[in-house]
């Protein structure tokens, strides 16, 4: 039951591990961020303004007949400095309330914090981006493009999702990315990258990096809003191995459908999710009381290969099919909920989602906004 | 740290995103949203950008709401690592989001 608690909790609660050391990192991280902040105040002449963006949402999830809640705020600040520099970061504090013996016993809190990245953007030009720092793995596109609370379609992240992803999410390394072409009709995308292990790495932190290389390349169609790429990463830490994985993004302008999915491999087995949402806006609008909802369904599906000390993945393969509805309420603010079904041979369980979410963003300091 | 500084230190968070969606939603109109401060000379340009904005940055989400110029110009920066957009999305795309 532990693992399924994991699984379905957000990133930042994938791991127990290392409190203290997490605690140091996020405070660093905060410190970091301040004084880049207060360092910014200082020239007010300049005509970007650092902004914070980012959700803050309370979930709760009830599985197997275990409930927990996890009021969550993911502040992201972005600070331009001239016009190649940007310095970025996301923090993500959390507190998981659930009863102390699984089912029964009173609540208890624990406290999370996660530095999800804290990186040096330099743009070289309009093809070339470096950054450097901690940044997200750029593996397929759920860890970079759909993890936060407010865009995400269903609060439960993929099975799959730690295929490619082993140390959080996160890697302290280089990377260069960028639009390597750009016509009318289709457009090419890339990153690689390349990341160190550090003293935290284990599968358990959250702020571990592990010694990997890889990269990801897509093709977008922007008449088409269709996306396909794949990704591959070379783990060298620990268990040496080959990870792969392939995705597509697909929101046809004709509908207001969104329809997303990926595919990921590597030596402990391999799996796929697939995700369609369809916001109601035919009816009215899409500021009208129906059209302002949006069903949502996905199924996954994990098949074991080998068993991987610490990959975080089911033990035995493992189907799960959700439906969710969101309903989008005005000035950024959302309300979901979810069931799903989980099946595998050691138990088949349900699980229940809600949340509410709300996406902020405002100027790092007073007068900004003007 | 102790747990109940670091709840405080959520439930601080937690204010401040709130006093700043409230203080957001009563900014008079004059600092609003795009919509409002579209200027003919660019209303082409604008019309791209919001075009541009849909192919990319729409596949995961809705522009900010309230979102001022000096506001964009470090959203877009930031979303052009993010999406890799190019130069040409992301100069047009700002010129929607605060023409």
């Amino acid at each position: 039951m532990g693992f399924q608690i994991l699984n379905s909790a957000p990133r930042g609660n994938r791991g127990v591990a290392s409190r203290s050391f997490a605690t140091k990192m996020s405070l660093r991280m905060l410190a970091c961020v301040c004084l880049l902040c207060s360092s910014a105040l200082a020239t007010p002449a300049q005509s970007d303004v650092p902004v914070i963006s980012g959700g803050v949402g309370f979930l709760g999830t009830s599985q197997g007949g275990i409930t927990f809640f996890q009021p969550t705020i993911a502040p992201v600040v972005a600070l331009p400095i001239g016009d190649h520099v940007l310095i970025e970061g996301r923090a993500t504090f959390e507190e998981f309330i659930a009863k102390q013996n699984g089912e029964t016993g009173p609540y208890h809190g624990h406290f999370f914090d996660t530095a999800d990245y804290l990186q040096l953007d330099y743009s070289v030009n309009s093809r070339l981006t470096l950054v450097f720092g901690r940044f997200l793995t750029p593996f397929n596109i759920y860890d970079e493009r759909l993890s936060p609370i407010w865009i995400h379609n269903l609060q439960d992240v993929p099975i799959i999702f730690v295929i490619g992803t082993r140390t959080g999410g996160s890697n302290d390394g280089v990377m260069a990315r960028g639009a390597l072409l750009a016509r009318d009709s289709y457009e090419v995308n890339y990153t690689v990258y390349y990341s160190a292990s550090n003293l935290a790495n284990n599968a358990e932190t959250h702020f571990g990096s592990a010694r990997a290389a890889g990269g990801r390349a897509g093709v977008f169609f922007p008449r088409k809003r269709l996306e396909l790429g794949g990704s591959y990463q070379r783990y060298m830490q620990d268990t040496h191995m080959n990870v792969s994985g392939a995705y597509v993004s697909w929101q046809p302008y004709s509908a207001p459908l969104d329809v997303k999915g990926e595919y990921a491999h590597s030596l402990s087995g391999e799996g796929y999710w697939l995700e369609a949402a369809y916001r109601l806006s035919r009816f009215g609008g899409p500021d009208s009381a129906i059209g302002r909802l949006s069903p949502v369904a996905r199924v996954q599906q994990f098949f074991r290969n080998q068993q991987v000390p610490g990959d975080l993945l089911p033990s035995v393969n493992t189907q799960q099919v959700d439906f969710g509805l969101n309903y989008y309420l005005p000035h950024e603010i959302r309300l979901s909920g979810s069931y799903g079904r989980e099946f595998s041979s050691l138990r088949n369980e349900n699980v229940w989602n809600f949340a509410v979410t709300y996406r902020f963003l405002f100027p790092a300091w007073p007068g900004g906004s003007r | 740290m102790s747990m109940l500084r670091k709840r405080a230190l959520v439930a601080a968070l937690l204010a401040m995103a709130c006093a700043c969606a409230v203080a957001g939603t009563s900014a008079p109109p004059s600092q609003n949203r795009h919509t409002t401060r579209k200027q003919p000379a660019t209303a082409s340009a604008t019309a791209e950008g919001e075009k541009r904005f849909r192919a990319h940055c729409g596949r995961c989400h809705n522009p900010p709401e309230d979102l001022s110029a000096r506001e964009a110009r470090a959203v877009v920066r930031q979303m052009r690592v993010r999406a890799m957009l190019s130069a040409e999305d992301e100069k047009l795309i700002l010129e929607y989001l605060a023409p």
